[in-house]
């Protein structure tokens, strides 16, 4: 073996294959039972028949290579696999909302974790238990494809729609995942491997308790802003009238001056109940809005003029609406 | 096999035969060879033409690709069975099974030849391959290193502030699910961070303008209407000689809504005509024809596969009060468990891969 390549040495192949194809002269194997053997590109150079396989193989696994000569008896070569298991390193960094109460109709955590993880495992390792320690059955939205972002850092976790909208559960079966004044726990099993197949360094816990659901639609005029002085690069602070939902209030507002968007860097603060953003350049005297996308949500999916129950379609109006509202401030006198 | 045949759309598209064939000279011309540079596999569906729909979640954008795989299979009589898929997969590609991750299985309708989109590894740096199996048990690679596709970017985030360490947006929409629809690719998506499960409806061949905006649907359910509720899996029907597409929703309600109002920017009405229990994920559909009347075929994380009568869908009163099990009646295939994706592998038979103690099988049943 070669830089990745399968090499048979003391052997003069042919300029062509035979009829039945390289691989029956030659074939590398990856694992032990009756496998076929790996894909790959078979050429001849330098009068050597050299393979290269089409993925390079993962390194724990034993690699067997035979040449079956014309004539003769076959040739077999083995690659014992490198067992080279890194040490748990990965851990869960936090859970979004970060407030220890949470609405009965919450919608969704955001799992952040401290370095890539591995997909297709996530609902082995989420649990929701009750004040004594019993699982809540599934009560979330287990979709197979896992919600995560491009690096596999931060996992949406819903909670199942069907569970949480009024009057959706049926009679026959249990009503909502999360009941008023109950107490509750996530936990995320420390089994769940990164990205490299190693474990995380401990299991993490997140105990909250709950409160009435929350269903009136998110109003950005009720929402205090505190604006800093000219020529300051001071935080402006929103507060909110009820936490929010992290990601998209991290996406979803900005601030304009004249119309165009102020360079700067929001945060969340206060348990997602505050916004803040601190300018790339010290503010200037002058009026300014923040513009709020209507897609932003609180913890229970309510958005911004919609609530998340919506009960009579003709009060819909006819069109998606992608719209925003504006909240103007001034800076200086 | 989250799809139902090219051949079947065809037969209830009996209105649009015309355009059909029209589309058909159409979409073949519409590929260009070269490298389909997908970021990752997951739902698949054929088109016209041994045309295979990817997409691909990661790179926000749908795929049509050229299996050049259009030789008629042969007999009716089919029997398909792969036990292991994912060892031979993981053999084939070096790896161990556990780090093959299959997201779905579609029949070609036209070589009833298997196709498997799946990730090589678990992380970010998981490669995306398309397999294809064969009635024999042959498995090959699908290249995608030079071959004729083209792609659809869907739209991304509006404001793509939230960035990750490699400076991209964080929101991500998943691809639930796709199917080939008279003329065009219907997509449902869920997205990451806002609530909104969105139905987009793309004219194929791809156009640049056209992407297809967003459809929200609205169906009545409990007496409640619920919106933005995602679509786990949809299939094209017909009713009364119109196309709908059958969708089932989270907490399982199934949902008709007709194909004429999937038109962007519009809201859409279904209409929920069964509720089949909660606590339940639908995973795949199919509908087929046995006897001279129509059924579908649901596989369900916890209900095992159900069999729904298919006749008279529109004869049901749509459910809008308080209640479980109502509407379309149905029965469990209690022979079927551990199914996680289904296709219809001919007329007689479907195709399961199946969850046996960890080890994947490929395998084909008669239709119930």
């Amino acid at each position: 073996m070669e830089g990745g390549s399968f090499i048979v040495e003391g052997w003069r192949p042919g300029p062509d294959a035979p009829a039945s194809g390289w691989q029956s002269i030659f074939s590398v194997y990856a694992g032990d039972n009756d496998v076929p053997p790996m894909l790959g590109t078979y050429t001849v150079e330098n009068s050597r028949l050299v393979f290269r396989p089409r993925f390079e193989p993962s390194p724990s696994i034993r690699l067997r290579a035979v040449f079956r000569p014309p004539s003769g008896s076959p040739v077999e070569a083995v690659f014992e696999p490198k067992h080279a298991k890194a040490a748990p390193s990965t851990r869960v960094e936090h859970v979004y909302p970060s407030t220890d109460l949470l609405p009965a109709n919450q919608l969704k955590f955001y799992i952040h974790f401290s370095a890539p993880m591995s997909r297709g495992e996530a609902w082995q390792r989420i649990k929701l238990l009750d004040g004594q320690g019993v699982p809540v059955e599934l009560p979330f939205l287990e979709i197979e494809q896992e919600l995560w972002d491009r690096d596999y850092r931060r996992l949406t976790v819903l909670f199942d729609p069907g569970r949480i909208k009024r009057g959706l559960y049926s009679l026959e079966e249990a009503g909502p995942a999360l009941e008023e004044n109950r107490r509750y726990t996530l936990v995320i099993d420390s089994g769940w491997r990164d990205a490299r197949g190693v474990p995380l360094t401990g299991e993490y816990r997140k105990a909250f308790s709950v409160g009435p659901a929350l269903r009136s639609a998110v109003e950005p005029a009720r929402w205090k802003i505190h604006v800093p002085p000219p020529e300051s690069t001071d935080a402006l602070r929103v507060q909110f009238d009820r936490p929010m939902d992290a990601a998209l209030s991290m996406r979803l507002l900005s601030v304009l001056r004249d119309g165009v968007p102020v360079a700067g860097t929001p945060a969340l603060a206060e348990m997602e109940t505050e916004w803040r953003f601190v300018p790339s350049q010290p503010w200037k005297e002058g009026e300014y809005s923040i513009v709020v996308d209507t897609f932003l949500e609180d913890l229970a999916g309510n958005r911004v003029g919609r609530p998340f129950d919506v009960d009579v379609f003709e009060q819909v109006t006819k069109r998606v609406e992608n719209s925003s509202v504006s909240l103007p401030f001034r800076i200086g006198r | 096999m989250k799809t139902r045949s090219f051949s079947q759309s065809l037969l209830f598209a009996v209105t649009l035969c015309c355009s059909t064939t029209v589309a058909l000279a159409g979409s073949a011309a519409s590929l260009k060879a070269g490298k389909a540079e997908l970021k990752s596999a997951g739902p698949l569906a054929f088109g016209p033409d041994g045309i295979l729909f990817v997409g691909d979640t990661v790179g926000a954008a749908i795929f049509a690709l050229d299996t050049n795989d259009r030789t008629p299979g042969r007999g009716t009589n089919r029997s398909f069975e792969i036990k292991g898929i994912n060892q031979k997969i993981a053999a084939l590609l070096g790896t161990e099974a556990d780090q093959i991750l299959i997201h779905d299985v579609v029949v070609n309708p036209l070589s009833r030849n298997v196709y498997l989109s799946l990730s090589r590894g678990r992380g970010p740096e998981a490669v995306p391959v398309i397999m294809k199996a064969e009635a024999s048990g042959k498995l090959t690679e699908l290249s995608l290193e030079n071959i004729r596709y083209s792609k659809v970017d869907l739209p991304d985030a509006p404001d793509p502030s939230a960035k990750d360490r490699r400076g991209q947006s964080r929101r991500l929409e998943s691809i639930t699910d796709l199917k080939y629809v008279n003329g065009n690719v219907i997509v449902a998506g869920l997205s990451n961070e806002e609530f909104s499960s969105t139905l987009r409806s793309i004219p194929f061949p791809f156009q640049a303008a056209n992407k297809g905006a967003s459809i929200e649907i609205f169906h009545g359910s409990h007496g409640r209407f619920e919106t933005n509720a995602p679509v786990r899996t949809f299939v094209p029907f017909d009713i009364n000689n119109k196309p709908y597409i059958l969708a089932a929703y989270t907490c399982t309600p199934l949902v008709t809504i007709p194909v004429s109002e999937l038109k962007p920017g519009n809201k859409v009405k279904g209409t929920t005509i069964a509720e089949l229990g909660n606590r339940n994920r639908p995973l795949d559909m199919v509908v087929y024809r046995k006897g001279g009347k129509d059924y579908i075929l649901m596989a369900n994380s916890s209900r095992g596969v159900m069999k729904l009568p298919a006749a008279n869908l529109d004869k049901y009163q749509p459910i809008t009060t308080q209640t479980e099990k109502e509407g379309v009646p149905y029965e469990t295939i209690a022979s079927l468990k551990g199914v996680q994706q289904l296709d219809k592998l001919d007329e007689a038979n479907a195709l399961l891969l199946m969850d046996d103690g960890g080890s994947l099988d490929l395998r084909s049943v008669p239709l119930p």
